[in-house]
């Protein structure tokens, strides 16, 4: 049971991967190409704008899951460094009890309105001329909220690893 | 004590022991709020309609074209490092200022400033530097805590000389803040805060801040120089190999500081300008064939930007011509460069550790959302504006509450929660009144530079004890450290003596 988690969870992750790198690719791309427009010939076109901003909608939110699957979110470890490991792997299944689950739960269910009436008018970008499909980018914020339920559930379940070496460059800090 | 006043002092107690439990700090953030939330309804205190608002504020976060930028510039800087671009700049300026103490010291902190602006990673830098210049700077005479506290300190400065992340993200929470508090006060005209301008704020402070390291390191080892036996000085290397190393790098953040700062291009115009630079000048040291495809598509950029800073659109035929020909270039240049990085690997390391990050900042940055929502809940806005209206000192002692506040938070916590926690919970009494934005901001990012250094949580600190020799105690660290604070507490000072240092660039340019 516990082994068929993982591997959806991998599967999952690996979807994850996929997506964000793409809208990472298609991000740089569209501004590259937006800033390309308007230096060399001065013009600019909406549906670019939009794109670019899809893009990142789509990485930002889909980067949480990515992050969480790697254990690459911040903890302030200068008082669990100096209990056992046992201690951690309790208070992070406390934390996707209490936490995770709830709060993403939250982001999922209470965003399902909002969502059904997007779909339902199949939402468009704002301006007028824009690019359509701004129900697809929405739907992410329930998608990445499933996503997080998963990897946390995965994470508290895999068997620890024998000795992590801290992350070298995992961080903006 | 109203019942909101006892729920918010339970959110402060509980959010400290949930990110002291060593949880991700991100869940200890948003999922805090959220069960106190809870608690408050059951006793009426807390209307729960309010945490219905959280996904609408998440998508709001997607939807802010301001953050676009932070991907952008993390994948600049995690391409530089991954390519080993800033690792040979030390080499060549360790060679040239080598040999002596005094010109060790001083060669590591110009590579920090200028690797600050390039990629203002602190982790990346700290880890380079030490492996980098550490072993140097000892044989070169440089006792240990110096040596240390150059390291850690200097790797900081990535986030204050801009372009940088911690920057960004404190225009986007002060450009918001600032809004709201001024309509509040009845201004419903007031001028806008850019990133730009906090950008431009904040780099004579930076600039001046790295200054003060140096004054420090130079009379420290000019006073330990009496006795020391004189070191050999290395034979510097060629110009051409000087040049090669430092001109692309030095020009490219050139490019991307000038083109906001002279208003050419937006932030995230510019920072994808400066991620597909940073993909050019990997894909160009990887060396190989077609390497002259690269260099021609870099400076194909670079002629673009002057083409539209000299021209400003309007160019004619001629101009169109020269823009389609330098787009021709750069594409292939870029197609080159990217097959070169696929290839050796590069670019999904690098595509790897960027999306990492962007989801370690946005994780912090979506979980505080849900904080600050569940602080409104209670009331919690109004009671902070009660409270600093009542502290002596007025705009002032509200700015020290603050700044004060800034600096314990950073023993636990990093800049980028910290900001976070912080602007939008207690800056609105002081954006509402008549002090300067952009001072502010450049005031709190100051504040922040000691977040990194302050132990037993300074993520430099940190990251040096990781790669650092054994033979370098912690003591040696914490030591050597203290006085990098105290100069840092000092740049402070200066700068709440002389506002203009922050905001007079900003004036002249905008």
């Amino acid at each position: 049971m516990r082994d068929i988690f993982l591997t959806f969870a991998r599967w999952c992750d690996r979807i994850t991967t996929l997506a964000c790198a793409v809208a990472l690719a298609v991000l740089v791309a569209t501004v590259l190409a937006i800033v390309l427009l308007r230096f060399g010939f001065d013009m600019g076109f909406i549906k670019l704008q939009n794109l670019a901003g899809y893009a990142f909608a789509v990485l930002l939110i889909l980067t949480l899951p990515y992050c969480l699957a790697r254990g690459g979110h911040v903890r302030v470890d200068v008082l669990s460094e100096r209990l056992p490991p046992s201690y951690l792997w309790r208070a992070d299944l406390i934390a996707l009890l209490a936490f995770l689950i709830p709060v993403f739960g939250l982001m999922v269910w209470a965003f399902l309105p909002d969502l059904r009436f997007s779909w339902a008018i199949r939402e468009g970008a704002i301006e007028t001329g824009g690019l359509g499909g701004v129900y697809l980018v929405k739907s992410m914020v329930a998608v990445s909220g499933l996503l997080m339920i998963v990897q946390g559930i995965a994470a508290v379940l895999r068997p620890p690893p024998p000795e992590t070496a801290p992350p070298l460059a995992g961080s903006t800090q | 004590m109203t019942l909101q006043e006892i729920f918010l002092i339970l959110l402060g107690l509980g959010l400290a022991g949930g990110i002291l439990s060593g949880i991700p700090a991100m869940l200890a953030i948003a999922g805090v709020p959220f069960v106190v939330a809870l608690l408050g309804s059951l006793v009426g205190a807390f209307d729960p309609g309010f945490l219905k608002f959280f996904p609408a504020r998440v998508y709001g976060i997607m939807s802010n074209p301001l953050l676009m930028a932070v991907p952008l510039f993390v994948l600049m800087g995690v391409l530089l490092e991954k390519s080993r671009v800033s690792e040979r700049m030390l080499q060549v300026l360790g060679q040239m200022l080598g040999g002596s103490a005094r010109g060790m010291a001083v060669s590591v902190l110009l590579f920090s400033a200028i690797i600050a602006a390039s990629t203002g990673i602190v982790g990346a830098t700290v880890v380079m530097l030490v492996l980098m210049s550490l072993p140097a700077m000892l044989q070169a005479g440089v006792p240990k805590p110096l040596a240390s506290g150059l390291i850690c300190a200097g790797g900081t400065l990535g986030q204050i000389i801009p372009p940088s992340i911690v920057l960004v993200l404190l225009g986007d929470q002060i450009g918001n803040t600032y809004l709201e508090a001024q309509q509040r006060a009845g201004n419903f005209a007031p001028d806008s805060v850019s990133v730009g301008d906090l950008f431009a704020g904040a780099l004579l402070p930076g600039l001046m801040l790295v200054g003060l390291y140096a004054l420090y390191a130079f009379a420290v080892l000019t006073i330990a120089a009496h006795g020391a036996p004189k070191v050999v000085r290395t034979a510097s290397p060629p110009l051409g190999v000087i040049l090669n190393s430092f001109a692309p790098p030095l020009l490219m953040i050139l490019a991307v500081l000038g083109s906001i700062l002279a208003g050419v291009a937006t932030t995230t115009e510019a920072a994808g300008l400066g991620a597909v630079g940073a993909l050019m000048l990997a894909g160009y040291h990887r060396g190989g064939r077609g390497r002259w495809l690269v260099g021609l598509g870099a400076l194909a950029v670079l002629a673009l930007l002057m083409l539209r800073m000299f021209t400003d659109g309007r160019a004619g035929p001629v101009g169109t011509g020269l823009a389609v020909a330098m787009v021709v270039l750069l594409v292939l240049g870029l197609v080159v460069s990217v097959i070169k990085l696929w290839g050796g690997g590069v670019l999904s390391a690098a595509s790897d550790e960027t999306l990492r990050i962007t989801g370690m900042v946005f994780g912090i940055v979506v979980a505080a959302s849900m904080l600050a929502l569940v602080f409104r809940g209670f009331g919690g806005d109004v009671i902070v504006g009660h409270l600093m209206e009542t502290m002596p000192g007025g705009d002032w002692g509200a700015l020290f509450i603050v700044l004060g506040m800034v600096f314990l938070l950073g023993f636990l916590l990093e800049a980028i929660e910290i900001i976070y926690i912080v602007v939008p919970l207690l800056g609105p009494p002081i954006l509402g009144g008549d002090i300067s934005p952009v001072w502010f901001g450049v005031l709190l990012a100051m504040n922040l530079q000691t977040s990194f250094l302050t132990p037993p949580f300074g993520f430099a600190l940190f990251y040096f004890r990781s790669v650092a020799p054994r033979e370098i105690t912690t003591r040696d660290t914490y030591v050597g450290v203290a006085p990098f604070v105290v100069l840092q507490l000092i740049g402070l000072a200066m700068l709440m003596t002389f506002p203009s240092l922050a905001t007079w660039l900003p004036g002249v340019l905008f």
